[in-house]
């Protein structure tokens, strides 16, 4: 089946069978590996994309509903060669050990940005309920998030004032 | 490699098949056939050791360890033992027992493997390139240089990719010299979770003696392993095991065997802590009901026999330097107001139950005994053009920090830029044999000889450069006027380690970490949920290179305790898993973790690289279930001793107790 | 993943609901079997696990984007909710947070957001485990299915749909539109409560839905269903007649265990105890009346 989205801004085509994974197509056809495999039955969101705005684990959207749809994966989240601020404080705050879980966790934390740019510890845990991460103990993944949701914000009111 | 005449657990490999189509593969697959006659099997380790049924050697029996201290030491050593525990004013007996655990990194196990003219190649998620490289010269019977193994970057591993990786690799390229083409492993989760390594299960038993002011005296231990249907690393598990189950406590009589025993299960393996988790839980746990008895509080009690300068461990070794734990149990208890919130008892509020517990434990760092003499563990660092220095060692990057802390430490010896420095990819073509990614090693180890090698490096630059020159320029002359300038050290342990391997004796291990956990926890009167609503813990680590990946590893360690100690059961029936699967395979979701408060103590190790740092990636392992524990007897009352303790165990023992208590 | 039939799969995807009724009849005829596909987060597990495999081969109809069965809407007294409405719309919905905040609440135990993002009550309703959240939840409203097939519309209650393990009334052909649930007067109590294996990401072992109008210490409508406590979602049919039969204050703990442990029949799983879910359905319908004034 061929299907037409847009990847990362760019409008990209696949031809695949219609219950291919698209986390397969991203992965394989795609080029865009960023995105993980972990369980593959929606367990532990390593494999969090948004499609059309909103979080979805890719292990479990067959490509054949996403003719049309825009994907934005971790590629997408800051141009090449640059970290986004969720991406710089993951690092700079230890909530990367291995790193298998962050792209989702960047996705995760990401959607939860979008719409609440000051949240409570609780409510990062939430958004991030949907990622196992078996090293970190989560204490780092919440503290990368909230200073960067600090960040956020006072570039917010830096550019405003 | 593969099952010949006998098949020794459920998933055990008989046959490999490899495609280029990956629905024809799974046709293939499909269309295989076994044609197997069931045997007598055993599947629990306390039927083992009666061997009734035969599945393993003589006797089912792998490996014994005896560890005698005091009385224990005589010549009618068992007697005497007994003799000195019975005449103790209190003495304690109890029973514990911890369940298989699965690692559950996210990445699961793969390689991919191909030959051509330089040889053999393979390429995966891996601990220990060098083992994998040992296999493939025993296996392909290939000269060192042929055989080339390189880590891909690795999504956890936890020791469950210590040894695995060998055979899976094995296989990939026993297929590709088959198939003459390039071939790819990959487990998927279902397959990684049956058939890879998990943590021993343990059953203890437990009887102390002290006297009526808590001094302990005497400490008798069995401690029985299921290593599984093969014998793999469950000798070392065991040894790590007994010489930890005397926790981090005084002595005077110690008598503690432990033996292995075979299960047609598949092999057990490394799982961080190694042994220590198990018998940490059963020595934490009867001290808590020592404590008890003796009515004093368990942390009280801990702190009071807490080994100090000068004292003496389970096998006799006299510690000297490097003991932070009395500081730990300090620091841990006033972040926490342990005291008072256990003197104070259980909070009920309307049905939830608050109560709060502690562990105190150490963890040794390295391998045991001659363990570190014998792997010989090198480092190469290498001057480059520019002042830039290259660390070239087999120590992977499995999420712990490997490739940040080797930098600085290489960094810091050299007095050079962090950003001057690279570490290589652990490709066993061009890194030496540093020692395997294990034992909470790698800083302490193999970071102690990187620190040497850069050291060197330095003072040869240091010895050409002149006055004003950069140490780029007398680099790059030094370069130019002798050639490549490269710093192999091997590791030396300190020449006053002593260790009695016939008689399991002496000094087990050059430093250990110490570590002081606290939960508080809420337990749900309706359902038996518990929440850990807080956890404090304060590690000595020596000296904290990297302060927050210290604190990382101690808490990600931590949450896997408690992971284990309350929700993750590998459930089987007949020897299948039944629960191969995410779904049903329980580990802590960021809601279901506690907030955690981490301090950092430092008494630095004299022989550990950056100022003192030691090893504890697997220290937090050894305590988080024993603290919970503790906190749910504090909140509801109930004592238990057996892991895991879901909603459903609490449920009964709370029953059990309550009919118990009407009785 | 299951790739030995993936290539093979058939997918359709009809523009109207009219056009999905005719292809289901078509087929239905024909004896040839029809999945439909909304959020998929059921659907792709079974495809991976070989379960949905069948000789032939069924015909994957995604249904997700028919307009028909997306939207909220209150009719009068009556919440309607489409059957590919997704949880995490429903979580956001004014209308559902303000007039079924039972089901508002039930969404966040839903997996966690990307699952949440996805699934649908319809989906939950069609895959007809008795460890449905969604299917508890909109339980204790007693509400009406609507399901369309090629001859017309059909209405069919809670309590008549669900006839065994993962079996319904829904015929073959049939697929379901919406969910109507009768709301209970302004200001009633109720309650969700999902004991699950962990904080999120969780299979259900106890959960429960309860709706309940008060008022003279009496309960006059009550609803009450829990999920995983027997083959299907339990509607609780003699608590309930218990509770309105009985003035709150002479509820006793007692009575009200034994007519929940006559309601509810669970098993043994790789989850939990037969004993640990009639033990917790127990204790979590005791805390719904205890919040309702009643001493148990």
């Amino acid at each position: 089946m061929k299907v037409a989205l847009k990847v990362n801004g760019v409008q990209r085509h696949v031809d695949m069978a219609p219950l291919a994974r698209l986390l397969d197509a991203l992965r394989g056809p795609l080029g865009l590996t960023g995105t993980k495999e972990g369980c593959g039955e929606g367990e532990c969101g390593s494999c969090a994309v948004f499609l059309d705005g909103v979080p979805v684990n890719a292990c479990l959207v067959p490509i054949g509903q996403c003719d049309g749809c825009e994907v934005v994966t971790v590629e997408g989240l800051a141009a090449a060669g640059h970290l986004a601020p969720l991406q710089a404080c993951m690092a700079e705050h230890g909530g990367a050990q291995c790193g298998i879980c962050t792209p989702g966790m960047l996705i995760a934390a990401e959607a939860l940005l979008r719409r609440n740019p000051d949240p409570t510890p609780v409510e990062v845990r939430t958004a991030i309920a949907g990622n196992l991460c078996r090293c970190t103990g989560y204490e780092r993944i919440v503290q990368s998030v909230l200073h960067a949701a600090h960040e956020l914000r006072s570039t917010e009111k830096g550019a405003a004032e | 490699m593969l099952a010949a005449e006998r098949v020794n657990h459920r998933y055990e490999p008989v046959a490999l098949v490899a495609c280029a189509d990956k629905a024809k593969l799974a046709r293939a697959v499909a269309a295989v056939t076994l044609d197997i006659e069931p045997l007598p099997a055993v599947f629990d380790a306390e039927e083992s050791l009666l061997g009734r049924t035969v599945i393993w050697g003589e006797s089912n029996v792998q490996n014994r360890y005896l560890i005698t201290k005091g009385a224990a030491d005589a010549d009618d050593g068992e007697a005497a033992f007994e003799a000195a525990l019975r005449a103790c004013d209190v003495v304690v007996r109890g029973e514990y027992s911890t369940h298989h655990q699965e690692q559950l990194y996210i990445e699961t196990n793969g390689m991919v493997a191909w030959w051509d003219d330089d040889g053999v190649h393979a390429t995966g998620s891996l601990q220990c390139p060098y083992y994998v490289h040992k296999a493939f010269k025993r296996c392909f019977h290939l000269e060192a240089e042929q055989i080339h193994i390189t880590q891909a970057v690795t999504g956890g591993g936890f020791g469950g990719k210590e040894e695995y990786p060998s055979l899976i690799a094995m296989h990939a390229a026993l297929l590709a010299k088959k198939s003459g083409r390039p071939v790819r492993m990959i487990y998927d989760r279902v397959e990684d979770f049956e058939a890879t390594t998990k943590r021993h299960p343990s059953r203890c038993i437990v009887e102390t003696g002290c006297d009526a002011d808590g001094t302990l005296r005497a400490l008798k231990m069995r401690v029985l392993m299921d290593a599984g249907a093969y014998v793999t690393l469950s000798p070392v598990v065991l040894s790590r095991g007994v010489l930890h189950a005397g926790g981090c406590y005084r002595w005077r009589d110690v008598r503690i065997e432990g033996v292995s025993v075979a299960t047609n299960t598949p092999p057990n393996g490394a799982f961080r802590g190694f042994g220590a988790p198990q018998t940490t839980w059963a020595i934490e746990r009867h001290l808590d009901a020592v404590a008890r008895r003796l009515g004093i509080d368990a942390g009280e009690l801990k702190r009071k026999n807490l080994l100090a300068e000068g004292d003496s461990t389970a096998t006799s070794q006299v510690l000297h330097g490097s003991l932070g734990g009395a500081e730990c149990v300090e620091k841990a208890f006033a972040a926490s107001d342990y005291v008072a919130k256990r003197r104070r008892g259980p909070i009920v509020e309307g049905r939830k139950a608050r109560g709060i517990g502690c562990s105190v434990f150490m963890h040794g760092g390295g391998f045991t005994g001659s363990g570190e003499r014998m792997l010989k563990g090198k480092v190469a660092v290498d001057l480059l053009l520019g002042g830039r220095l290259e660390v070239r060692s087999a120590s992977t990057d499995i999420g712990q920090g490997t490739e940040t802390i080797f930098a600085q430490i290489a960094a810091d010896a050299a007095g050079v830029s962090i950003s001057a420095v690279s570490v290589a990819v652990p490709s066993t073509t061009r890194v030496p044999d540093s020692g395997p990614t294990v034992a909470s090693r790698t800083v302490m180890v193999v970071g102690s000889i990187v620190e040497r090698a850069a050291r060197e490096i330095a003072e040869r630059v240091e010895a050409v450069r002149r006055a004003g020159e950069s140490f780029a320029a007398a680099g790059d002359r030094l370069l130019a006027q002798e050639g490549p300038q490269t710093a192999l050290v091997q590791y030396e342990p300190p020449a006053w380690v002593n260790w009695d391997d016939k008689r399991y004796k002496g000094d087990a291990y050059p430093v250990y970490a110490w570590m002081v956990d606290v939960a508080e926890v809420e337990v749900d009167l309706d359902t038996f949920e518990t929440r850990v609503l807080e956890f404090w813990s304060a590690a000595d680590v020596g000296k904290a290179i990297h302060p927050l990946m210290c604190k990382g590893q101690l808490e990600g360690g931590s949450l896997q305790a408690i992971g284990w100690a309350l929700s993750e059961e590998v459930v089987w029936k007949d020897g299948a898993i039944v629960n191969p699967r995410m779904t049903n395979y329980i580990i802590p979701t960021a809601l279901d973790a506690p907030p955690f408060h981490t301090i950092l103590v430092e008494a630095p190790y004299a022989h550990g690289p950056g100022g003192g740092a030691k090893g504890i990636s697997e220290l937090p392992m050894d305590g988080g279930a024993s603290a919970v524990a503790a906190a749910v007897e504090h909140a509801i009352g109930v004592a238990i001793d057996h892991l895991p303790l879901t909603p459903e165990r609490l449920f009964a023992a709370w029953a059990r107790s309550n009919s118990e208590a009407a009785q | 993943m299951s790739l030995v039939d993936l290539p093979r799969y058939e997918f359709a995807r009809p523009a109207t609901l009219d056009e999905t009724c005719a292809m289901l009849a078509e087929r239905e005829a024909k004896r040839e079997k029809t999945v439909l596909l909304a959020g998929g987060t059921d659907f792709m597990v079974q495809v991976s696990q070989g379960k949905l495999a069948s000789d032939p081969l069924p015909l994957v109809v995604d249904i997700g984007r028919l307009d028909e069965l997306r939207g909220v809407r209150l009719d009068g007294s009556r919440l309607r909710i489409g059957a590919a409405v997704t949880y995490l719309e429903l979580q956001r919905d004014p209308i559902v947070r303000e007039y079924a905040p039972l089901v508002a609440q039930m969404t966040h135990d839903i997996g966690g957001p990307t699952i949440q993002a996805r699934g649908t009550l319809g989906g939950n309703l069609a895959t007809a485990s008795p460890a449905g959240d969604g299917i508890a939840a909109i339980a204790a409203y007693d509400p009406i299915i609507e399901v369309q097939s090629v001859r017309g519309r059909r209405r069919i209650p809670m309590a008549e749909l669900q006839t065994g393990y993962k079996a319904t009334t829904r015929a073959g052909d049939e697929l379901i539109v919406a969910i109507e649930l009768p709301l209970p007067a302004h200001g009633a109590a109720w309650c969700w409560r999902k004991v699950g294996t962990r904080l999120a990401q969780a299979i259900s072992k106890v959960a429960l839905g309860a709706v309940a109008e008060v008022s003279g210490g009496k309960v006059g409508r009550i609803g009450l269903a829990i999920a995983s406590v027997g083959p299907t979602t339990s509607l609780l049919p003699r608590t309930r007649a218990l509770v309105t039969a009985t003035p709150l204050a002479n509820l006793t703990a007692a009575t009200v265990d034994a007519v929940v442990a006559e309601d509810v029949s669970p098993i043994d799983d790789v989850r939990s105890t037969r004993e640990y879910r009639v033990h917790t359905a127990k204790a979590v319908v005791r805390g719904f009346l205890r919040e309702l004034g009643a001493p148990v």
